[in-house]
């Protein structure tokens, strides 16, 4: 394989991911700070750089509806959105899962109204948590575009069928310009079955999708699908093995910085991952014993892999970007469940920050992590605290 | 009446779509009107069916009286689904050579057509998918337990809208899809009725013969939530029909036609005074429904009549 | 656990019957007098005509806490005649229970279609209700039978819900009540054969590992399986001397199960024909007619 290194703006990378994965159907609605990746699409299909339909549909619950209808006769299909545009989709997320329907959409994610608030945060995905998709995080272009090729592999493999959500953090990913590397058609032909659905909607096998079960079949149905979303990790764990051995990236549910032979160790989520790594290695080079731990896969959540990646470290500083109003953040709650059953658990300090495009520089990850221990050695670790607040 | 011969039974296909030992009310218009559409869909259809009685009398898990390969997702997108099928096929033909010549149809209740789905439903013919869209209109949201919907007809009681001392139960009068389908300028629109099966297949069959979308109203009598007897399920939609209360006419292109022009309409009264749901209307009441339905049926003929003189 | 002062009452109707009403009148009477009650539908896609289900519980001592299924009821109220030889109505039905059937049958026939410990009271309320209301709807005169035999509500009490659900029309539905009240018959059962009936016992369901991708049915069309024939109330009877083998009945029939036969006449698969007469409504020659079902 030849790679090509370019600049270009991430949002971009991820339309030439899903031209380069041929889809069949795109169906989208505009919101910012998505709109760049189906704009790209658009223009792909007007310019016949991409054979597909398009449908430029009235609103994000029909947006994923139409992935869902071409999905269900064995089409590809493609969305993306964020924020507000999420949240009305997400009647319609929980029937691409139940119905195992592998639609693949890239999240761009946003802070949710209101206030209403264009900018970045996890909010819009958090409250996407329980859909049974799987969700995945990239922390940068050329990961936004590595993971969704990944996520139609991963979502269309005749073990999983599940629909897969990339989240790219809006606009400190999405609209920035970096350099990366594409792959070649062929590479990714190879790389990449084409689609078939077991029970695609077709007059001449028919079948009947999406019936409505009653308590004696309910329960049946729910673990039929919690089981599939579990054990698909197995296939994602193999797609990022085939994928690093082709271009020598290579991806881990859990990911490690500078995070051995440590005593403390922050847990971020998404594009901010970056940023605490050059306040890491600042404070490595200090003397300080803190090092970094990222959460790629969101769902299934990689319990396994979490646990050994942070048990060994006496502190753990775990940064939201999002709040959960009234309860404990949603990452720190489900790291801190994962700890639970050890016998000797880490100290965990819960931290919300980085809301709405609230920036967290390297410097502010400095102070982030200094707060997070004076809680720790003060013992009030209860209470989730919220970062760069005017008090 | 029907214009046809008494053997005329006879003629349409024994070929079922939907299987009996489907859960519907005894004596349910809707599902026989279903019958009548699939009968004329034939086999080669990708249905799309909203939340509503069609969908939940038809599939209980792990069974199903359907027969062609048939999707229910959700209760507002039915239309917005079968997008996705149309387009999805389209991509296959285009690019993976798939050869079927299939029927796409988006079907749903009067709630899930007019109320909850009408945004998705405009979406999709507007776009301009080639697919047929099918409105079983049984007058309130009947599945949930006859709640009022936009096509509760004026005077009408049901469990939101009941009539009482101080009501007297659905007060607004019944929204016009088929003139909202005909304002997206699609090329084939009509309304029908369970009661007139040829005229239901007819007016399929011409739907597929559109590229494009095409939109089909046709009143479903419910006797459950009408309260009248299960056995006058036919004679209900007739009087309908008859009294000029649900006109069953086509617009292709824009033109009116009047499929079923009586010379004289009967009174509403022989309509309303066999349903338990108009049961407390008096003569004002009446008086005033007959107004509004001789100036609508006016109107249709008027827009009929100028076409023929066109 | 149910404490044991609680009665439990299933009630056997068809959808569009009024059990659950019977069920709602009981436990408002029931609450009346002071005492503890619950009243509860089972909720299904059964339609109008379909078999269906009530509850009550009932308590003179104790707030009731359970909210479970009644499985093995003190009383069993059976309002349609034709449940008795189609659904396992004993189902579960503690020994020394009441069982209370609607129907035209000495209670001497009926006794042979039962074998257990149970007490069985028979009124012919159907009779009761087209006399005095106009109508054959039991479940008000179906209390009646229900006071008479077990004094878990009493009349009175019944009276003054009747008059609030029901205003002027009250004063006939007690009547029905009473009339019922005086005009049942009661025995006791301890043999007899036990006719084949049907349980309502769940299919044979898959575990969850045994569940397609998705849930979909490949099986397509499979309520064939289903019989919805027991939903009826009353069945169609051809006059093939009147028939002209026209058809309309077939293309009217919303069960779709009015076939040609051989010979040229029509006649409807019983296994799912609820009854509906549309049928017998249609049919130009009238050569159709409804009768009672047994």
């Amino acid at each position: 394989m030849i790679a090509k290194r370019i600049g270009i703006e991430s949002s971009l990378a991820v339309a030439e991911a899903v031209r380069l994965a041929n889809v069949d159907v795109i169906a989208a609605y505009p919101i910012t700070p998505q709109t760049h990746i189906v704009e790209g699409l658009a223009e792909m299909v007007a310019n016949g750089h991409l054979d597909a339909e398009y449908i430029p549909v009235e609103s994000e619950h029909s947006a994923m509806s139409s992935c869902l209808g071409a999905s269900a006769v064995g089409a590809r299909a493609f969305t993306a959105t964020a924020s507000q545009g999420l949240i009305l989709m997400h009647e319609v997320l929980l029937v691409a899962a139940s119905l195992r329907l592998p639609v693949v959409m890239a999240v761009t994610n946003r802070a949710l109204s209101g206030p209403l608030n264009i900018w970045g945060d996890h909010s819009d995905v958090m409250i996407a948590r329980d859909v049974g998709w799987i969700q995945i995080f990239a922390e940068n272009g050329q990961q936004a575009f590595d993971q969704t090729l990944c996520a139609f592999r991963i979502a269309e493999h005749q073990d999983v069928l599940l629909p897969t959500i990339i989240n790219i953090d809006g606009f400190h990913v999405s609209h920035v310009i970096e350099p990366m590397y594409f792959l070649d058609q062929k590479t990714v032909d190879e790389f990449l079955p084409p689609y078939r659905h077991p029970y695609a909607l077709d007059p001449d096998k028919p079948v009947t999708m999406g019936g409505f079960a009653m308590p004696n079949l309910y329960t049946e149905g729910r673990k039929s699908l919690d089981t599939a979303l579990r054990q698909s990790k197995k296939v994602i764990l193999d797609t990022w093995k085939q994928y690093g051995d082709i271009t020598g990236r290579y991806y881990k549910p859990i990911e490690k910085y500078q995070a051995e032979n440590v005593d403390t160790l922050l847990v971020t989520v998404g594009s901010y991952s970056e940023n605490a790594m050059d306040a890491i290695d600042k404070m490595q080079a200090e003397g300080k014993k803190v090092g970094l731990v990222s959460v790629r896969l969101w769902r299934p959540f990689p319990y396994k892999e979490l646990i050994e990646a942070i048990s060994g470290a006496a502190n753990i500083i775990v940064l939201d970007r999002a709040i959960s109003l009234g309860g404990p953040a949603p990452v720190c709650s489900e790291i801190r469940a994962a700890l639970y059953s050890l016998k000797d658990r880490p100290q965990v300090v819960s931290i919300v920050g980085g809301l709405g495009g609230r920036d967290i520089s390297p410097a502010d990850f400095e102070k982030l992590i200094a707060t997070g221990l004076d809680k720790i050695k003060s013992g009030d670790t209860a209470e989730t605290i919220m970062f760069g607040v005017r008090e | 009446m029907e214009t046809l011969s008494i053997y005329a039974p006879k003629l349409i296909t024994n070929r079922e779509y939907i299987a009996s030992g489907h859960r519907a009310c005894s004596g349910c218009g809707e599902v026989l009107a279903m019958r009548y559409v699939c009968k004329a869909l034939g086999r080669n259809t990708i249905i799309s069916n909203a939340t509503g009685c069609m969908e939940i009398i038809s599939t209980p898990l792990p069974q199903t009286a359907w027969e062609v390969p048939w999707i229910h997702t959700l209760f507002e997108n039915a239309s917005a689904v079968a997008s996705g099928i149309e387009c999805g096929l389209k991509a296959l033909k285009r690019k993976h050579g798939y050869t079927k010549e299939v029927k796409v149809v988006a079907m749903g209740g009067d709630g899930a057509t007019a109320d909850i789905g009408l945004q998705s439903l405009s979406g999709a013919m507007e776009r301009g998918h080639d697919f047929i869209y099918v409105c079983y209109d049984n007058e309130a949201y009947m599945n949930t337990g006859i709640q009022r919907s936009s096509e509760t007809p004026f005077g009408a009681s049901t469990t939101t809208a009941p009539a009482g001392k101080a009501s007297m139960g659905q007060h607004t009068w019944k929204k016009n899809m088929a003139a909202i389908a005909a304002a997206h300028e699609i090329q084939y629109v009509a309304t029908s009725c369970s009661s007139y099966p040829f005229d239901i297949m007819t007016k399929v069959e011409k739907a597929i013969k559109i590229k494009g979308p095409s939109y089909i109203h046709i009143l479903s009598v419910c006797p459950t939530g009408w309260r009248c007897p299960s056995n006058s399920t036919i004679k209900m939609g007739r009087l309908a029909v008859e009294t000029g209360i649900f006109p069953m006419y086509e617009i292709e292109n824009g033109k009116y036609t009047l499929n079923i022009d009586l010379p004289k309409l009967r009174p509403v009264e022989d309509y309303l005074k066999l349903q338990g749901r108009f049961r407390h209307l008096d003569k004002d009441n009446t008086a005033e429904i007959q107004e509004k339905v001789l100036e609508e049926y006016n109107k249709v003929k008027r827009l009929a009549a100028g076409n023929k003189a066109k | 656990m149910k404490r044991e002062d609680t009665i439990e009452i299933r009630w056997h109707g068809r959808g569009g019957q009024g059990a659950v009403t019977s069920a709602e009148l009981t436990a408002l009477s029931a609450i009346h007098e002071n005492k503890f009650a619950q009243a509860f539908p089972s909720f299904g896609p059964e339609r109008r005509g379909a078999p269906v289900l009530a509850f009550n519980r009932i308590s003179a001592e104790h707030a009731i806490r359970v909210r479970s299924s009644v499985i093995k009821p003190d009383i069993v109220v059976v309002l349609d005649p034709g449940l008795v030889t189609l659904i396992n109505v004993v189902d579960g039905l503690k020994p020394g229970g009441w069982l209370i059937v609607n129907s035209t049958r000495s209670i001497d026939d009926l006794q042979s279609e039962f074998s257990g410990d149970w007490k069985l009271a028979v009124v012919d309320a159907s009779s009761i209700a087209r006399e005095l209301l106009r109508v054959n709807i039991v479940n008000t005169t179906m209390l009646g039978a229900l006071i008479k035999t077990t004094g878990v509500i009493k009349i009175d009490s019944l009276k003054e819900q009747l008059e609030v659900k029901f205003g002027a029309r009250a004063k006939a539905n007690l009547e029905a009540c009473r009339k019922a009240f005086d005009t049942t018959v009661i025995s006791s059962i301890t043999t007899g054969g036990q006719k084949k009936v049907r349980t309502f016992a769940v299919e044979n369901l898959a575990k969850w590992s045994e569940l397609p991708v998705g849930c979909v049915v490949t099986d397509v069309g499979n309520t064939k399986q289903f019989c919805t024939g027991d939903w009826k109330a009353q069945h169609p009877v051809w006059n093939d001397s009147k028939c002209i083998k026209c058809g309309i009945c077939s293309l009217f029939c919303p069960e779709f199960c009015i076939s040609q036969q051989k010979d040229g006449y029509f006649r409807a698969n019983e296994f799912y024909c609820k009854g509906c007469g549309i049928c017998a409504q249609e049919c130009w020659t009238q050569s159709i007619t409804m009768v009672e079902e047994a």
